[in-house]
């Protein structure tokens, strides 16, 4: 811990839709500069948790912390400025503006962070995008458009960023590359927490896991606790050993 | 003049008034394709900005044509900000169709206030001496001033696109149309841009108005005669789409041009059934793309079913009661006949009219926005049959709610395979076409309309309506209506209660579900849709009996539009609640008529304020009041309850 | 449940629900890729896989709420590719919704009415269907009583759906489906969003009403489909990985890598 207080902190919180209750009193940590990996069987409140944190769900109870201020219940717009930045599930980049529109439109929201991107800056380290800058969304692969999404996000500036099932979908092979590029993104000093049902990516990204199931917390520790802890693996993430 | 310079000549004109479509309809789609609000009062920027445009032009002098083209769309899209402020803005998150109810509300305030400030005659425009005569190009006369439009309209179609594609708000406005929550994620504050989406449609709608008024007069009646058109422009280029409509709107004009010097028979009918046929095949649109929508907003339509607080046994009292009270009204010495004749009767039959609105739109979710189509129907069917056919009331009374079914399952067959605001739009559009053709048809009458038949009671004689006169010069007919109407409402809250209704309103809660337990939604729908044009063909069959006579007016659409407000006001959903707000709609009018021209402005008023914060209509009034003092669950406070149920985890 | 205490699976095939070569895709994305399956008749079936792997997909496209892009699902021997929904459940393919779907602003048993109807539906004379009361149906509501009884919603007959809790909703949803009398049961994760004890109350419930007939159950819930079904069917990424009894499955490597993620 850098700076004494985590960046993030959630505290007791219980959120839904509706009369659908999906978190069930969440409580975690996340440190500055940390990569954190959420992980948990569909329909755990993984995505609701992070949806939380961004402010679009409001909590009924608990709150939710960002760098020491009580953001609960600010809403989307005022958490983004702040430098909390999403890569939402299944991608969500424009369908019908450029590559180049997409990253621009980042730009003109987010947050003035000292981690802000410029847009070229993203077209060059993400060479395959750069290679299509005036293609739509909709014309992208599903590696480019998660990359694209990545990108735009790394524009708008974040110093936290949520990563919602960034390799769903995804052959091994892109797998891989967009786990490299979330490692080289941790490195370069944004804390990451990651959302993945993929184990094994989240695993050997983090450096602390979160087991969520039901609503709730049952996990904490390193990846290396987990790994050594059959009976977790198989209660709360349905792996058979 | 040869038929090259005839044709050139078609076209210039076409392109005249294609750009002012364009820049009618680039506001609204634009509008909707960022807030998902279809906007009827678009129609009455445009006036207001020809009659601002006026006043400046008068006020200024010479010259004055320029200051106004640039300070009444300016003013008009102050007042366009201040619309989508105070009164679209409390509606997001509501299903779209509330947003069409509010700016029709908008569209009757609009006009009272223009003829309020600027009274009903019609105006003419100084053209500024610049833009006055012909010029010659390529040896072709032609008006300049048509240049000028054609090339104001170019300029600032293209001036747009450039802001949507070059500038900042532009990219902002694009993407949100295509993913409004996604913006908001990369804390862009979307809600501020439709304030200037909104206001920017004003101002091109005004800008239209200005240069239309220097090619011809500016009266009231301007932005009732546009906003038709603009929506069809809308529609065929795809709503949400700024390149459908520029495309669609100088598509429109040429065809329009052309049908009226070369198919003149066709004129008002062609571009209606190119609607149709656009949305038949292609329901998103020449430039649409379904895909890109945002879509996920949409809530569902309020009804009052559960939200009043009277229970059935005193429901039942009350009926009984009005109606005992409405056979016993003639026999009170005293009244004015006028009273009983004219006013209560109109009331009645307008509430069949909203009761048969009810049936589709409280009951199956299928908002028509075209109804009047069948009531028109019915009222033509009825007034031939007595006068081709067999002069019994009762035997044309029939064969108008027969006819009526028939083109309901037609336009129904037709329409309910496509869904939410393009059923609505194409049922619009059918009205328009039948609206339309009656002026063609002489048989129909053409614009004069069918007057002068003498239907009796017998079958072949007897007594003809209006003969027979009871205490007070009260005719026999009044009974007629009453039956009809008790015995029409009777009628459908048994169908409601019958296996039929429980299917239909299976529907409304869920369509989805409904399929999915066994029915066939489509034909469901399509039976109501035919109930439902009978018993509007009654309406209007009676209308025309009681009338006298039928004309085009049967089938204009404020009247669809008035019997939306009627049932909207009284609470859909009910079958009784609409037919309470016939009654109150038509004893206001009565009542605001004695007190005011503006009649109409102030019942709009009304209408939008009940559309913000009744929606559930005066049959919900009751529950409201009581739950501002008592808080208690069900007490029907939760107007709007829950808009968001997705689950996305 | 009977089927799975016996632990084996009948080898006589009468399969009532068969896919051939089913593939849908989305644009590039292939999200059913050539599954073939055979569901016997009163067979308990899971299919599971992990987020993405084509499960609610398949459901769709076996329901009728997606047209395949290829290939065939044929039920009790005839090919229902083409049909729609409604005629789907005419002919005895039910399904429940992941997210609840009931009609809220009915009553409890209005709703389950509602679907016992429809079973009715095309044998009610005109007159009958437009003018005679719901109440005068003495068959029809007599099932639906006993449906409400099934799923223990009886006591809640009068109460309107919208006003339920969320475990007697997911309740009402499988009375909706039950009333329709299908032969063959789709269950799109019907313990989504469900604490421990009530996802426990609901297999219960499942195992209790629907013991009799065909399931086909969504669950990315390994352990919660090991105990009641006959088979397992694995997707992933779209395609077929395995199917097997529950414990072939569990000891599948693939299935393993799978659900860790990655076969790399």
């Amino acid at each position: 811990m850098s700076d004494g207080d985590p960046l993030l902190r959630l505290d007791g919180v219980r959120a839904g839709y509706g009369e659908t209750q999906v978190l069930d009193g969440v409580s975690l940590d996340v440190n500055r500069g940390e990569t954190v990996a959420l992980i948990g069987r569909n329909g755990v409140g993984k995505t609701t948790t992070l949806r939380t944190i961004l402010g679009a769900v409001t909590p009924t109870a608990g709150t939710v912390r960002y760098d020491g201020e009580d953001v609960t219940g600010l809403g989307p717009i005022e958490t983004v400025r702040r430098g909390v930045g999403l890569v939402p599930e299944e991608r969500r980049v424009f369908p019908g503006l450029t590559v180049e529109e997409n990253l621009a439109v980042g730009r003109y929201g987010g947050s003035e962070t000292a981690n802000r991107r410029d847009p070229e800056e993203v077209l060059e380290t993400f060479e395959n995008l750069g290679r299509r800058r005036r293609s739509r969304g909709t014309d992208l692969s599903g590696g480019e458009q998660q990359m694209l999404a990545i990108g735009r996000a790394l524009v708008a500036g974040a110093d936290l960023l949520l990563l919602d099932e960034p390799t769903e979908g995804l052959a091994p092979l892109i797998v891989d590359r967009v786990s490299e590029l979330i490692r080289e993104i941790n490195e370069e000093g944004i804390t990451v927490l990651l959302v993945e049902q993929n184990v094994a990516v989240a695993l050997s990204l983090a450096d602390r896991v979160y087991i969520l199931d039901r609503g709730r917390v049952v996990f904490e520790g390193a990846p290396a606790e987990l790994e050594a802890n059959e009976s977790v693996m198989e209660r709360h993430l349905g792996v058979t050993v | 003049m040869s038929a090259a310079t005839t044709l050139l000549e078609q076209v210039l004109n076409g392109l005249t008034i294609g750009m002012v479509y364009v820049l009618l309809a680039a506001g609204l789609s634009i509008i909707f394709g960022v807030m998902d609000v279809i906007n009827f009062a678009h129609g009455e920027f445009f006036a207001l900005g020809a009659y601002v445009g006026l006043s400046v032009a008068l006020a200024t002098g010479s010259g004055g044509f320029w200051v106004a083209l640039l300070v009444a769309p300016l003013l008009v899209g102050l007042v366009g900000a201040g619309v989508e402020r105070f009164t679209i803005r409390p509606l997001y998150g509501r299903n779209p169709l509330y947003h069409i109810l509010l700016t029709f509300g908008l569209v009757l305030i609009f006009k009272d206030v223009i003829t309020l400030i600027w009274g009903q005659q019609p105006y003419q425009f100084a053209k500024p001496p610049l833009l006055s005569g012909t010029v010659t190009l390529f040896g072709f006369d032609y008006a300049l001033y048509s240049y000028f439009v054609i090339g104001i309209g170019a300029l600032i179609a293209l001036g747009t696109w450039l802001a949507l594609t070059r500038t900042r708000y532009g990219l902002v406005i694009r993407a949100g149309s295509m993913d409004r929550d996604m913006v908001r994620y990369l804390g862009i504050d979307i809600d501020r841009y439709y304030t200037i989406v909104f206001a920017f449609g004003a101002m091109l709608a005004a800008v239209g108005g200005v240069v239309l008024a220097g090619r011809q007069n500016v009266a009231p009646g301007m932005g009732n005669a546009v906003i038709i058109p603009a929506f069809i422009v809308v529609v065929l280029g795809g709503l949400g789409s700024f390149r459908g409509a520029v495309v669609g709107g100088l598509l429109i004009g040429v065809i329009q041009t052309f049908v009226r010097s070369q198919f003149p028979f066709l004129e008002g009918l062609a571009v209606f059934l190119l609607m149709i046929a656009v949305l038949l095949l292609r329901p998103q649109g020449l430039f649409g793309n379904p895909e890109w929508g945002t879509g996920g907003e949409g809530g569902d339509l309020l009804t009052a079913g559960d939200a009043d607080v009277f229970d059935s046994a005193l429901k039942r009292r009350i009926g009984v009661g009005l109606v005992g009270v409405l056979a016993v009204t003639p026999l009170l010495i005293g009244l004015p006949s006028y009273y009983v004749n004219t006013l209560v009767v109109n009331i009645l039959i307008w509430a069949l009219f909203a009761l048969s609105l009810d049936f589709v739109m409280g009951y199956a979710g299928l908002v028509s926005l075209g109804h009047v189509l069948f009531y028109g129907v019915g009222a033509y069917a009825t007034v031939l049959a007595v006068m081709h056919l067999v002069p019994s009331l009762f035997v044309a009374l029939a064969v108008g709610i027969a006819v009526s079914a028939v083109i309901a399952w037609v336009v129904g067959y037709l329409s309910i395979r496509v869904s939410g605001v393009y059923f609505s739009m194409i049922t619009l559009a059918f009205a328009e076409l039948f609206f339309s053709a009656v002026f063609k048809l002489e048989w129909a009458g053409s614009s004069d309309g069918l007057f002068g038949f003498d239907p009796v009671y017998g079958l072949f004689a007897g007594p003809s309506v209006g003969s027979i006169e009871l205490v007070g010069g009260v005719s026999v007919f009044y009974y007629v209506v009453l039956a009809a109407v008790v015995g029409s409402y009777l009628l459908a809250r048994q169908v409601m209660r019958a296996p039929f209704g429980s299917v239909l309103q299976a529907i409304r809660e869920s369509e989805l579900r409904t399929g999915f337990i066994g029915y066939d939604v489509t034909v469901y729908k399509r039976r109501a849709f035919v109930v439902s044009g009978g018993l509007a063909g009654l309406a209007g069959g009676l209308a025309a009996v009681q009338t006298g006579g039928v004309s085009p007016e049967f089938l204009a659409w404020i009247r669809s539009g008035e019997v939306i407000v009627m049932t909207i006001l009284g609470g859909m959903g009910t079958l009784y609640g609409p037919m309470l707000g016939a009654g109150v709609y038509l004893v206001s009018k009565e009542l605001l008529l004695g007190i005011t021209e503006q009649w109409q402005g102030v019942l709009g008023l009304i209408f939008v304020l009940f559309v913000i914060f009744v929606p559930r209509g005066l049959v919900s009034l009751p529950g409201l009041l009581a739950g501002r003092f008592d808080r208690s669950p069900g007490g029907g406070t939760d107007v709007l309850a829950e808009e968001e149920t997705e689950v996305t985890d | 449940m009977a089927a799975a205490e016996s632990g084996t699976v009948r080898e006589t095939a009468d399969p009532v629900l068969v896919t051939e070569d089913l593939t849908r895709r989305f644009g590039s994305l292939v999200a059913v890729d050539g599954v073939s399956l055979e569901v016997e008749r009163g067979e308990f079936r899971s299919v599971i896989g992990p987020n993405g792997a084509g499960k609610t997909t398949l459901f769709n496209l076996i329901s009728g709420a997606l047209p395949p892009t290829s290939g065939t699902v044929r039920f009790d021997g005839e090919d229902v590719t083409r049909l729609p929904p409604h005629a789907r459940v005419r002919r005895g393919i039910g399904r429940s919704f992941q997210i609840t779907n009931v009609f809220g602003a009915l009553t409890v048993h209005e709703n389950v009415r509602v679907a016992a109807q429809s079973v009715y539906d095309a044998g009610l004379p005109i007159a009958e269907r437009f003018f005679c009361s719901t109440a005068d149906f003495e068959e029809i509501n007599a099932r639906a009583e006993e449906t409400l009884e099934r799923v223990g919603l009886a006591d809640r007959a009068t109460e309107r759906a919208a006003a339920l809790g969320y475990g007697d909703r997911r309740r009402l949803e499988l009375g909706l489906v039950l009333a329709t009398d299908p032969q063959v049961v789709l269950l799109d994760e019907p313990t989504a969003g469900m604490s421990r004890e009530e996802t426990r109350a609901t297999m219960e419930l499942i195992d209790d009403v629907l013991a009799d007939r065909t399931l086909l159950l969504i669950e990315h819930d390994i352990d919660l489909v090991m105990n009641v079904s006959d088979r397992v069917t694995v997707l992933d990424r779209g395609r077929e990985l395995t199917t097997g009894s529950p414990s072939d499955v569990a000891a599948n490597e693939r299935v393993q890598a799978a659900y860790l993620g990655g076969e790399r």
